[in-house]
């Protein structure tokens, strides 16, 4: 067993399909994962489960691994792997950069809406793009991707494959902004919305990954010392920033929110 | 009149622990203070004592120090301390006042309050949120509760 702990995890998936149905059944997506190379030791470790559930969970693949062994069982209740995962309560630094998550979530939901209802040849539908990427460069990138990448990730080891696959991300997010930019140019509409919503699959699933598994592991594992260190670091790093261009992003989720409503009313108007 | 000590304020009532406390390990050899300063009592220290300027500070309620039997290990290591009681002692504006000054001033890193479970005991953390709610600077605070037992029964971030 010692031998597939430190193994990748996709190698033991290809080997074994049903280790990547029993993660899924405790939470843990790695089955989609494009990398896969992190450690199965280090993904039962990453996981918020209770003593009770790693137990379980190492059992039940140590006998889909070994099904000939005559391996233990431990005493478990059979009820852990259905209780919710433990209560997360984070440290003021991790807190901020999921509330940040929320409104740039928010803005990544109303894309599809954005796709099929905005007119990108029309002035104000091409400036609605340039002001979505705005909020995209400055608000989740300059002013979030920042920190994690020029703060957070600094205090924890970056040849992580968990870190690595978040930077690749984040570069694979640049990319998706530059292509925008080329084709917006070109008024080559089609690309445009290819490449944002290829934006909003990647950022739902970093999200959602950053949210369910780097942050709350992080928050275990900084000291009270690094909490206060990184919310001064965070602090001055903001304060680099223009405030201004901040705000006119937080407005920006706003005003696109109602113009999406507003132009979904008077396409109802005119099909009535 | 009760004799059994039940009923009235819970900070003050009166509990028998002694068939409680009279197991763990008896264990020899000699402890090192945590303690790296003095004065310690909140109206005594100076926030412009150097052992405060950046520190990770513990604010802690006067009784915790006696029921959490690894208080120096476990909660006053690498930190600089003041101590106070929310409850009994006087001039508790001046106490607002103080933990303001450590915020903005002695610029502390972060803040920790240690308080008992009984209720008067929250107005320490009370004290600390309206000094953070009144200072210039943002910091962490949080909150550890203990038991009369000396158990810690939460910990978390309140700010
Ligand atoms: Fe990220
Ligand atoms: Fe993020």
């Amino acid at each position: 067993m010692h031998k597939y702990l430190n193994t990748p995890i996709k190698e033991v998936i290809m080997k074994f399909p049903q280790v990547g149905k029993i993660l899924e059944e405790y939470k843990i997506g790695c089955v989609p994962c494009t990398l896969g190379s992190c450690l199965l030791k280090d993904i039962v470790a990453i996981h918020n489960l209770s003593q009770a559930q790693e137990t379980e969970l190492i059992y039940r693949i140590e006998k889909t691994i070994y099904p000939q062994r005559d391996i233990k069982r431990p005493a478990f209740k059979q009820a852990a792997k259905k209780t919710a995962v433990k209560e997360i309560k984070y440290s003021p630094v991790i807190k901020r950069l999921i509330d940040e998550h929320a409104l740039i979530k928010k803005w990544i939901g109303l894309i599809p809406e954005v796709i099929e209802n905005v007119d990108i040849a029309s002035d104000s539908g091409k400036k609605l793009i340039l002001d979505g990427l705005d909020f995209i460069r400055f608000y989740a990138d300059k002013f979030h991707h920042a920190k994690e990448e020029d703060i957070l990730f600094g205090y924890t080891d970056k040849n992580l494959d968990i870190i690595k696959t978040m930077l690749a991300d984040h570069e694979t997010a640049r990319g998706h902004v530059q292509a925008m930019i080329r084709a917006l140019d070109k008024g080559d509409k089609k690309t445009v919305f290819a490449h944002l919503n290829a934006y909003k699959e990647l950022l739902s699933e970093h999200i959602k990954r950053e949210d369910e598994i780097l942050y709350p592991w992080i928050d275990r594992s900084i000291s009270t010392t690094q909490v206060g260190e990184l919310f001064t670091k965070f602090n001055e790093a903001e304060e680099k920033l223009d405030k201004e261009v901040i705000e006119k992003c937080k407005k920006f989720v706003q005003e696109v929110e109602q113009r999406v409503q507003k132009i979904k009313t008077e396409k109802k108007e005119v099909t009535k | 009149m009760s004799d059994s000590g039940m009923g009235g304020c819970p900070g003050s009532r009166m509990q028998d622990f002694r068939e409680d406390t009279k197991g763990g390990k008896v264990e020899g050899g000699v402890r090192q203070s945590q303690l790296k300063q003095w004065p310690i009592q909140l109206h005594l220290v100076s926030p412009e004592a150097p052992y405060y300027q950046k520190a990770d500070v513990l604010l802690s309620a006067d009784c915790v120090a006696f029921t959490v039997g690894d208080f120096h290990k476990d909660y006053l290591k690498g930190k600089s301390v003041a101590i106070a009681c929310p409850k009994l002692d006087e001039g508790q504006e001046e106490y607002t006042e103080k933990v303001k000054s450590l915020i903005d001033d002695a610029k502390i890193n972060t803040l920790t309050v240690m308080t008992m479970q009984v209720p008067c005991c929250a107005g320490l953390v009370a004290i600390a949120e309206e000094a953070l709610h009144s200072a210039k600077r943002k910091i962490p605070i949080k909150s550890i509760v203990v038991s009369l037992q000396g158990d810690v029964l939460s910990e978390e971030w309140v700010s």
